[in-house]
């Protein structure tokens, strides 16, 4: 009798909860919805969205920013993947020394690595913000190390679930050398851990402002902010538009990451 | 020479010496086990052969060829390992068939040897299921495929049925032996448990702290154990601390016992004691055998095998009865008398 009455007490209470963190959530982007459809007086309308649609900078800093996720997340897993990977299998005793650098992106804030990397590449003789295609170089080195917490933390995870050992030594005993190991046996087994590693940087990447306004490059993020500062209805359509596309490439990078019929693996540990 | 040969291999971690002074030379197609408790060195010599560990010093050849130092994907051995170690982003037919897919061998070849290592391991149309929709025992079945599938020339296994239940291990030890004899292939199998040892070895090799005791049959082991470790570790064995009378003769006394050792050696006054295997005592007296009597300490039935404890002035002696219906137990506290056979006996 007592069990069933806490399990109803309980239930009632995670549904509260439920429905709070989902009203929390969404009710803003319900205002921000509604507010976006009222830019003509008395009527729901979309002007705000066609204003937005048809500015090219809009479209120009959504490529520019998806491209970068993109590019960032390819980078960082082929630099953090290997080294994860090796310091599980030769060098265990950095991992605390490591883990104490990767979250360094939280100690030190984002405005001081800016204008750290201004200063260092802004003159000769590593000067690479002369041109777009060089201060690009430089974004995508920032966006790394501003989603290097999340994208380390999410191989690491994923390293502890497989076997490294055994599996790196069994590949070897067939023959295969440490790439074929690398690309045959470590990548396909960490593909969860990598995509969820992905799916974060792909967000912090989209949402980023001060890099992309400090070297002035055409990112989403500087071009929400210098629409929020002049215009009322089209930054809020702006906000809506920006999360259902960045939800969409989300999907598309879920979508061609998931494998076959792996399904729950397990390595026989 | 010998095909593989292991010749003063030592290995150190830091000061502590994992494996040390091993030599050993392995025929063609031999099984050979390495037997010894954890920590004894046999899976760091195992990993040696394999090219995980490097010796501190030493060398392994196979078939002439210095293979010391050479990476292990340059030494054409097949390994079983004790967790699997199947690639759980492959099917099982993928898993058997990557080695050959490492050596760029063709698709028409890869999938022929696919399906003749399926029969052999009996999972015929089990190649498209994945390892986690597998059992434990079959999982090792396609491990050992795998190991198998390049061809190796030595086949080594590192405790590979130490995660299956009793039953499974005892089906799958007599799988693996087969399929040993049946491919011919020179094999070294690590394990702890005694009974697979001397169920599959042609050879077994004991070893204790890094060092090797006993290399010998099954026979040699179990029967003429060179040392107390050997003596103990393989099989139960009984050893009675005895009073040399005749070392000449191998006449000893436990307490007002007069005895005769079977096998003896030189007696030079050092404390000796009488080893002699629980199977190897009967109850009764028995004239013309050593004859020993106490009261019954103990009795403990272990399934077909009932195990009665006396004591013999102060030291337990146990034999082991099977456990027939006619058999009668004898009750504890009960003074009981046992014999055995003089030639069944030694002095360690």
């Amino acid at each position: 009798m007592d069990k069933s009455l806490n399990s109803k007490r309980v239930t009632g209470w995670a549904l509260f909860w439920t429905i709070a963190a989902l009203l929390y959530f969404f009710v803003p982007i319900y205002g921000t919805l509604d507010f976006s459809l009222r830019m003509k007086r008395g009527e729901i309308s979309l002007m705000a969205y066609q204003i937005v649609f048809s500015d090219p900078r809009f479209l120009e800093s959504f490529r520019y920013s998806a491209l970068m996720g993109v590019i960032t997340i390819i980078v960082s897993v082929l630099i953090f993947v290997p080294t994860v990977y090796w310091i599980y299998l030769k060098l265990p005793h950095i991992r605390p020394v490591v883990e104490i650098i990767t979250i360094m992106p939280f100690i030190v804030p984002v405005i001081v690595y800016v204008f750290g990397l201004i200063r260092t590449f802004g003159k000769p003789p590593f000067q690479l913000t002369m041109t777009p295609f060089k201060t690009d170089i430089l974004m995508l080195a920032g966006y790394i190390v501003i989603s290097m917490p999340y994208m380390y933390r999410a191989i690491d995870v994923g390293m502890r679930s497989i076997d490294v050992r055994s599996l790196t030594e069994a590949a070897q005993s067939l023959g295969s050398n440490w790439l074929q190991v690398l690309f045959n046996v470590i990548f396909p087994n960490l593909r969860i851990a990598i995509l969820s590693g992905a799916l974060i940087c792909f967000a912090t990447v989209m949402g980023e402002l001060i890099l992309g306004d400090f070297l002035v490059r055409p990112a989403l993020g500087p071009y929400m902010a210098s629409i929020g500062k002049t215009k009322a209805y089209e930054p809020a359509a702006l906000s809506i538009i920006s999360y259902v596309l960045t939800w969409i490439s989300l999907g598309f990078i879920q979508f061609f990451s998931h494998g076959g019929d792996t399904q729950q693996q397990i390595t026989g540990r | 020479m010998s095909f593989l040969q292991l010749t003063n291999i030592n290995k150190k971690f830091g000061s502590t010496a994992a494996v040390d002074n091993f030599n050993l030379a392995v025929e063609q197609g031999e099984f050979i086990s390495f037997l010894g408790p954890s920590g004894c060195g046999k899976t760091t010599t195992l990993r040696m052969i394999a090219g995980f560990e490097y010796p501190t010093s030493g060398s392994i050849t196979l078939q002439g060829n210095d293979l010391t130092f050479t990476p292990p994907n340059k030494r054409n051995i097949g390994m079983v390992f004790q967790s699997y170690a199947l690639f759980p982003n492959m099917t099982v037919a993928q898993n058997i068939g990557y080695g050959l897919k490492i050596a760029r061998k063709s698709k028409e070849a890869i999938e022929a040897r696919i399906e003749e290592l399926l029969t052999l391991i009996h999972m015929e149309n089990m190649g498209a299921r994945y390892p986690y929709q597998l059992s434990g025992g079959q999982q090792q079945r396609v491990a050992l495929a795998r190991a198998l599938a390049i061809q190796p020339q030595v086949l080594l296994l590192d405790e590979p049925l130490s995660a299956l239940d009793a039953k499974i291990r005892v089906e799958l030890r007599h799988e693996i032996r087969r399929i040993q004899q049946q491919l011919d292939i020179t094999t070294i199998y690590v394990t702890h448990d005694q009974e697979e040892a001397l169920s599959l070895s042609d050879r077994i090799v004991v070893m204790n702290q890094g060092g090797m005791e006993q290399v010998g049959t099954p026979d040699q082991i179990y029967n003429f154990p060179e040392t107390e470790f050997v003596a103990r570790f393989v099989g139960q064995i009984n050893l009675l601390p005895v009073e040399v009378v005749n070392p000449r003769d191998g006449v000893i006394k436990i307490g007002d016992h007069l005895l005769r050792a079977g096998r003896f050696g030189k007696l030079n006054g050092k404390p000796v004691r009488l080893a002699i295997r629980p199977e190897e005592l009967h109850p009764g007296y028995l004239e013309g055998s050593n004859n020993l009597s106490g009261k019954v300490g103990s009795i403990t039935y272990l399934g077909s095998i009932i195990r009665i404890r006396v004591d013999v002035d102060g030291n337990p002696v146990s034999l082991d009865v099977f456990n027939e219906r006619k058999f009668k137990p004898p009750s504890v506290g009960e003074t009981y008398q046992v014999n055995f056979p003089v030639e069944a006996s030694w002095l360690i």
